[in-house]
C-alpha cells in the first residue's frame, strides 16, 4: 500500500482522478479466505462429522451383501445348529436356492455365539464388582504419590495392545491359573452337589488355554474403561450429600451404598455395557487365549469360540471353498457380531439418556 | 555432436542404422512373443529386479526360507517375502491374486479350480506328514493304524494302554494316561493329508462321517485342543503330556528337541513303515506314472512295498495370467530355481526339511507348469 | 454389643463397623487386583524381551533366519502417522461441528444426536467386523490388494468416533465467557475458533489424539486383512503388503525358528515402551498447560460445594470429618 509520510491517519497518496490503487495479491486471497473461512470450516466440519454415519451404512451394507447368498441357505439354523462343516469341498459341488455351495456344508453358529455370550459374561461379572470397589478406593483421599502412579497404572493397561495382553494370558497367566487356581476351584465344585452350574466347573482342568482364562483375560480388558467411567462419576457426585451423611453417622460403606452408588447407577450401567461392547468384540485375545473350537464348551476351562475369534481363525479356509459360500457364511457371522453390537450399544445410550447425561452444556466448564 | 549431425552423409547414415535396428528389433520382438517361454541353458531365467511374495503352507514355510537365502546370493536384486499362513491362505491369496505364489500341501478343490480356471497347483518337492506323540516312557516308534488313529481322534479310544493301541504294540508299557488329541485350528494341508490318509484307511468310518478338508469339523474328543501352524502343534504336544499330533516332517528335528516321539504307520502292504528317505521316495516312486501334468493326486496311502503311507507333493498355487510379465518373470525364476536338481531341490536344501526331490518326470510337468505363467 | 450414643467413634453397631471396615477393605483389595495384572503384564514383557535383547533390533531389517525389527517398527509409526492425518483431521473437525456448530433444539439437548449415536456405535464396533469389510471393499473390490492405504483408512474408521468425542469434550469445556468474548470484539468466527476456542481445548484435543495413535498402533485383526504383512516397508501405498509390530507377537511367539520367538517378545516390548511414550507425552502437555491455564484446578479435582449463604450458621467443610 503507497502511503505518503508516517502520520497516523494519512489518506493514502493516490494521483488525483484515480480510485485507491488495488491491494496486492496476496492480502486479496487472504481477505478472500477470511471472508469464507467460516463457510469453510462449517461445510468440512458437517462433512467430517457424516463420515462416521457414512462409514457405519457402507459396512453393514457390504456385510449384507456379501452375506445373503448365506443367510438364504443356512436360514434359521444358522442361529441354533451346533454343526459348523464346510462339507466335502473337494466333492461335487450342490446349489440349494439357486446358490452354489459344497456337499454337506452346513454351518450352525449357536456354539460360538453361546461362547461370545459366556466370555462376556463372565468378563462383566468379574469386572464390574472390582471396577466399582477400585474407583472407591481411587476417590478416596490418598497422598499424591499412591494415586498418581496408580492413575497410570490403570491408564496403560487401557493402552496396552490386546496382542500382548493375550501373548501373555496364554504364556503366562494361563498356565499359571491351570496349575494353582483352578485346580483349587475344581475341588470346591467337587465338594458341591453335581448339577448344572456347578459340574460345569469340575476337572478336567486343562492347560489354561480355555473359557474361563479368556473370561478373565476380557475382564482384564474391560476393568479401566468401567474403573475410568466410574471414578470420573464419583467425582461428579456433590460432596453435600455425602458429608450430610457421614454427619448423620452413616460409615463409609452407608454412605457408598445408599447415597454414591444410586446417584450415579445408570451411569455405571452405561460404562458396564460399554464394556460389554468391547468384550463382545475383542478378538485376537480370545484367539490367542480361548483355544479354538467350533463347540460349546464341555467345562469352563476347556477351549471354545467366539464370533470375533472365529472370524479371524476361519476365514482363509472359508476361502478355500471356491464356491464362496463359506466366506459369505462368515460375513453372515460378522453381521451377527454388528447386529449384537449395535443393540448394546443403543441400549446403553438408551439407559444413559434417561438421566439426560449427554455432554452438559457447552462453555459450563465442568 | 550438433556439427556432426549436420553433416548430411552421417544424418542420412544415421537414419539408415536406426531403421535397421528398429527392424530387427520388431523381428525379435515378435519371434519373442510368440514363441513360448523357454529355458535357458542354466535352467533359471534371468530375473527382473523387484519383489516376489509368498505365503502359505507352514510345512514348506521352513524350506521357502532356505529357498530364499540361496536364491539371493546368485539374484540379489529380487526381494522374496515369505511367511507362514497356513495353506488355506496360500490357496486363497492366490486366488484373489494378493500374493504372488501361494504355497500348499493340498491340491486345489474342483470348485476352485473351476472358478480359477488360470489357478494351477505345481508340485515343488515331496514332503510327508509325521504322528508325534508325548507319552512318557515309550522310547520306541509306537505302531500305529489308520483305523485306530480314526477312533482316537473320534474319541473312543481315549486312554495310551487302550487294547487296540496295546495289542499293536507288544512288549511295550503304556502308561494309563489319557489321549490329548490335538488339530490344526487354522485352515492347514496338514489337516488335508491326515484327514484324507484316515478317510483313506476308515471309510465306513471317518471318510463317511467327515471326510477331508483344509478344516473339518473334528470331533468332540475329550480334552482335543486345537493349535496354530506345524510349531504351535510341536510346543502344544510338548507342553501336553499324552498328547498326540500330525506335524509336517520339516518339523522333525524341533519334534525330537521337544521330547517327542513319532509312529510307524501301517501302509496298504500292511507294513509298519516310519517316515524316512527310502520310505518316502518308495510311496512316491508308485505314484509317479499316474501323476497328471496338472500335478493333481493324492499320495496317501499308496500300495508300494516299504513305502511310508502320509506322503504328498508340496505345490505353488500360481495364477497363469499374472498382472505383468515382469511379475510373472520373477516368480518364474524363483520356482524354476527351487526345483532345479542342482539348485534349489539339490540335498543340501531338501535334507535339512527332510523333503525328497520331484521324480524326474514330475519335474519336467512342473516345469512345462512353470514356463506357462505369464 | 456396646452402645454408643456420642457420634465420635464410629458406628455404634459391631455389624455395622464390620461392614464398613469390611467394605474398605474390599475396595482396596480390589485396586491391587486391578494393578496387579497390568504391573504383571510389563514384568512379564519386559524380562522376556530383556533377556535376549539387542540394541540392533532397532535398525535391522527383518531377515528368513531372525534379524530384526527395523522395518516393522517404521511401519507402526508410518501407520500412526497417516492415522493422525486422515483420522485426526475428520475427528476434530466433526468434534468441532458436535460442539459448537450443533443448533440447539427445543428440548435443550444439541442436535446432532444420530450423528453422535452413529459416532458411538462406530466406537464400539468389533475391529475384526471392520477389517473384514475393510477386506471386501478396498482389497478386493477395489482391486488394491493388501495395502498401506486400505489399512489406513480403516484405522482411522475405527478412532474417528474416539477422537470426535475427545474434541467435544474438551471443546465444551471451554468457557463461554471466551467465545463471547472473542464475538464481542468483532473476532471473525474462524479467527475465534482457531486463536481462542482451539488453542484453548487444545491439551484436551492432542491428549485425545495420542490416544487414538495408541489404540491404532495396537490393533491386530483389521490390520491382518487389509495390510497383510510384509518383511520391508514396500515403494508403494497399494498393491504391496505392509510390515506392522503386532502381526509379529501374534504370530512369531510360536515360530519353528526360536529367534522369531525373541523377536515375538521384542515386538511386545517395543509396542508397550511406544504406548507408554504417548500416555507420558500427553500427561505432560496436559501439565504443562494446566500450569499457565487460568483458573487451573487443584490436585484433588473434586467441585466444592457451592458456597453457602452469608447468614448460614453451618459450615460443613468445616467440622472435622474423618475423610
Amino acid at each position: 500500500m503507497t502511503s505518503v509520510g508516517g502520520v497516523a491517519g494519512d489518506v493514502p497518496a493516490t494521483p488525483p482522478g484515480r480510485t485507491a490503487p488495488r491491494e496486492p495479491m496476496f492480502r486479496r486471497v487472504a481477505d478472500v479466505f477470511r471472508a469464507n473461512e467460516e463457510k469453510g470450516w462449517r461445510w468440512s466440519a458437517r462433512v467430517a462429522v457424516l463420515l462416521p454415519l457414512v462409514a457405519l451404512v457402507f459396512a453393514v451394507t457390504v456385510l449384507a451383501l456379501k452375506a445373503w447368498p448365506a443367510i438364504r441357505v443356512n436360514g434359521w439354523y444358522f442361529l441354533y445348529g451346533k454343526n459348523w462343516t464346510y462339507g466335502d469341498s473337494y466333492g461335487a459341488t450342490v446349489s440349494t436356492h439357486g446358490v452354489a455351495h459344497a456337499a454337506g456344508a452346513q454351518f450352525g453358529a449357536w456354539p460360538i455365539i453361546a461362547g461370545t455370550l459366556q466370555s462376556s459374561f463372565i468378563a462383566i461379572v468379574v469386572a464390574v464388582p472390582l471396577s466399582i470397589g477400585a474407583a472407591f478406593a481411587l476417590t478416596e483421599r490418598m497422598p499424591g504419590w499412591i494415586s498418581r502412579p496408580l492413575g497410570y497404572a490403570i491408564e496403560i493397561l487401557a493402552g496396552i495392545p490386546s496382542v500382548v495382553i493375550g501373548l501373555w494370558g496364554l504364556l503366562t497367566f494361563g498356565p499359571w491359573l491351570a496349575k494353582n487356581i483352578y485346580p483349587i476351584v475344581a475341588s470346591i465344585a467337587s465338594a458341591l452337589p453335581n448339577v448344572e452350574p456347578f459340574n460345569y466347573f469340575r476337572q478336567p482342568v486343562g492347560s489354561g488355554e480355555g473359557l474361563l482364562t479368556a473370561g478373565l483375560v476380557l475382564g482384564m480388558m474391560i476393568i479401566p474403561i468401567i474403573t475410568s467411567t466410574t471414578r470420573e462419576l464419583f467425582i461428579q457426585v456433590p460432596t453435600l450429600p455425602k458429608e450430610g451423611g457421614e454427619a448423620l453417622g452413616m460409615t463409609h460403606w452407608e454412605v457408598a451404598n445408599r447415597i454414591t452408588l444410586p446417584w450415579v447407577r445408570s451411569g455405571i450401567i452405561g460404562g458396564t455395557v460399554l464394556g460389554l461392547g468391547r468384550a463382545l468384540g475383542e478378538t485376537i485375545a480370545v484367539v490367542l487365549v480361548g483355544g479354538a473350537s467350533l463347540r460349546l464348551a464341555p467345562n469352563i476351562y476347556q477351549p471354545f469360540g467366539t464370533i470375533a475369534a472365529t472370524i479371524l481363525s476361519q476365514l482363509d479356509g472359508a476361502q478355500a471353498d471356491g464356491t464362496g459360500f463359506a466366506v459369505a457364511t462368515l460375513a453372515e457371522l460378522a453381521l451377527v457380531l454388528a447386529v449384537i453390537s449395535v443393540a448394546v450399544n443403543l441400549a446403553a445410550r438408551a439407559i444413559i439418556s434417561r438421566t439426560g447425561r449427554t455432554g452438559g452444556p457447552v462453555g459450563s466448564g465442568a | 555432436m550438433t556439427k556432426l549431425m549436420s553433416a548430411p552423409r552421417l544424418r542420412g547414415s544415421m537414419i539408415a542404422l536406426a531403421a535397421v535396428g528398429l527392424a530387427l528389433s520388431s523381428v525379435v520382438l515378435s519371434t519373442a512373443a510368440s514363441a513360448s517361454v523357454k529355458l535357458p541353458s542354466s535352467g533359471v531365467e534371468k530375473p527382473p529386479a523387484g519383489t516376489v511374495t509368498e505365503t502359505g503352507s507352514t510345512l514348506l514355510y521352513p524350506l521357502f526360507n532356505l529357498w530364499v537365502g540361496g536364491y539371493n546370493t546368485t539374484y540379489p536384486s529380487v526381494t522374496v517375502q515369505t511367511a507362514g499362513t497356513g495353506s488355506g491362505t496360500g490357496i486363497s491369496d492366490a486366488e484373489n491374486g494378493t500374493i504372488n505364489i501361494g504355497a500348499s500341501d493340498a491340491y486345489l478343490a474342483p470348485s476352485v479350480t473351476s472358478a480359477n480356471p488360470d489357478l494351477k497347483n505345481i508340485p515343488l518337492a515331496i514332503s510327508s506328514q509325521l504322528v508325534a506323540y508325548n507319552v512318557p516312557g515309550v522310547l520306541s516308534h509306537l505302531k500305529l493304524t489308520g483305523k485306530v488313529l480314526s477312533s482316537i481322534y473320534q474319541g473312543t479310544i481315549t486312554t495310551w494302554n487302550a487294547s487296540q493301541i496295546a495289542s499293536l504294540n507288544p512288549g511295550v508299557t503304556l502308561p494309563n494316561i489319557p489321549i490329548v488329541t490335538l488339530h490344526r485350528s487354522d485352515s492347514s494341508g496338514d489337516t488335508f493329508l491326515f484327514t484324507q490318509f484316515l478317510s483313506k484307511t476308515d471309510p465306513s468310518g471317518w471318510g463317511a462321517k467327515i471326510a477331508y478338508n483344509t478344516t473339518v469339523p473334528w470331533p468332540a474328543a475329550p480334552g482335543a485342543l486345537g493349535e496354530t501352524g506345524n510349531s504351535g502343534m510341536v510346543t502344544g504336544c510338548k507342553a501336553t503330556p499324552g498328547c498326540i499330533a500330525y506335524v509336517g516332517i520339516s518339523y522333525l528335528t524341533q519334534a525330537l528337541q521337544a521330547g517327542l516321539g513319532y509312529a510307524s504307520l501301517q501302509n496298504a502292504k500292511g507294513q509298519y513303515e516310519v517316515p524316512t528317505a527310502a520310505s518316502i521316495a518308495a510311496e512316491a516312486a508308485s505314484f509317479v506314472a499316474k501323476t497328471p501334468a496338472n500335478g493333481t493326486i493324492s499320495l496317501i496311502y499308496g500300495s508300494a512295498p516299504g513305502g511310508y503311507p502320509i506322503v504328498n507333493y508340496e505345490y505353488a498355487i500360481v495364477s497363469n495370467k499374472q498382472s505383468s510379465s515382469t511379475t510373472a518373470k520373477g516368480i518364474r525364476s524363483l520356482l524354476e530355481w527351487a526345483i532345479n536338481p542342482k539348485l534349489g531341490a539339490a540335498t543340501t536344501y531338501l535334507a535339512q526339511v527332510n523333503f525328497q526331490p520331484l521324480p524326474a518326470k514330475v519335474e519336467a510337468q512342473s516345469v512345462k507348469q512353470i514356463l506357462s505363467i505369464s | 454389643m456396646t452402645t454408643n450414643t456420642s457420634l465420635a467413634g464410629g458406628p455404634a453397631t459391631r455389624r455395622r463397623r464390620f461392614s464398613s471396615q469390611g467394605f474398605r477393605i474390599f475396595t482396596y483389595g480390589a485396586l491391587v487386583l486391578i494393578i496387579a495384572p497390568a504391573v504383571w503384564i510389563l514384568l512379564g514383557v519386559l524380562f522376556r524381551a530383556l533377556g535376549h535383547w539387542r540394541w540392533d533390533v532397532l535398525w535391522t531389517p527383518l531377515t528368513a533366519a531372525g534379524g530384526g525389527l527395523r522395518d516393522q517398527i517404521l511401519g507402526t509409526l508410518l501407520l500412526m502417522a497417516g492415522v493422525l492425518i486422515l483420522a485426526g483431521t475428520v475427528g476434530v473437525l466433526a468434534g468441532i461441528h458436535l460442539s459448537e456448530m450443533a443448533k440447539i433444539k427445543k428440548n435443550g439437548k444439541a442436535s446432532g444426536g444420530l450423528l453422535r449415536t452413529a459416532s458411538d456405535i462406530l466406537s464400539g464396533f468389533p475391529s475384526i467386523v471392520l477389517g473384514y469389510v475393510g477386506y471386501a471393499a478396498l482389497v478386493l473390490y477395489f482391486h488394491w490388494g493388501f495395502s498401506y492405504l486400505a489399512a489406513v483408512i480403516i484405522l482411522s474408521v475405527m478412532v474417528v468416533p474416539y477422537i470426535a468425542k475427545t474434541t467435544e469434550n474438551s471443546l465444551r469445556q471451554v468457557p463461554t465467557g471466551y467465545r463471547e468474548g472473542a464475538e464481542a470484539l468483532g473476532m471473525s468466527m474462524g479467527d475465534s475458533l482457531r486463536k481462542v476456542v482451539l488453542k484453548t481445548a487444545l491439551p484436551g484435543i492432542v491428549t485425545g489424539l495420542l490416544l487414538a495413535l495408541a489404540i491404532a498402533g495396537g490393533e491386530t485383526a483389521p490390520l491382518i486383512y487389509t495390510a497383510n504383512f510384509a518383511n520391508k516397508i514396500p515403494h508403494s501405498v497399494t498393491h504391496a503388503s505392509f510390515p506392522y509390530l503386532t502381526y509379529v507377537v501374534f504370530s512369531f511367539y510360536d515360530s519353528s525358528q526360536v529367534s522369531y520367538h525373541y523377536l515375538a517378545y521384542d515386538a511386545a516390548l517395543i509396542l508397550v515402551v511406544m504406548v507408554l511414550l504417548l500416555l507420558v507425552a500427553s500427561r505432560i502437555i496436559v501439565a504443562r498447560t494446566q500450569r499457565h491455564a487460568e483458573g487451573a484446578r487443584t490436585k484433588t479435582r473434586t467441585p466444592r460445594a457451592p458456597k453457602p449463604a452469608p447468614d448460614d450458621h453451618v459450615e460443613l467443610l468445616d467440622l472435622p470429618i474423618n475423610r
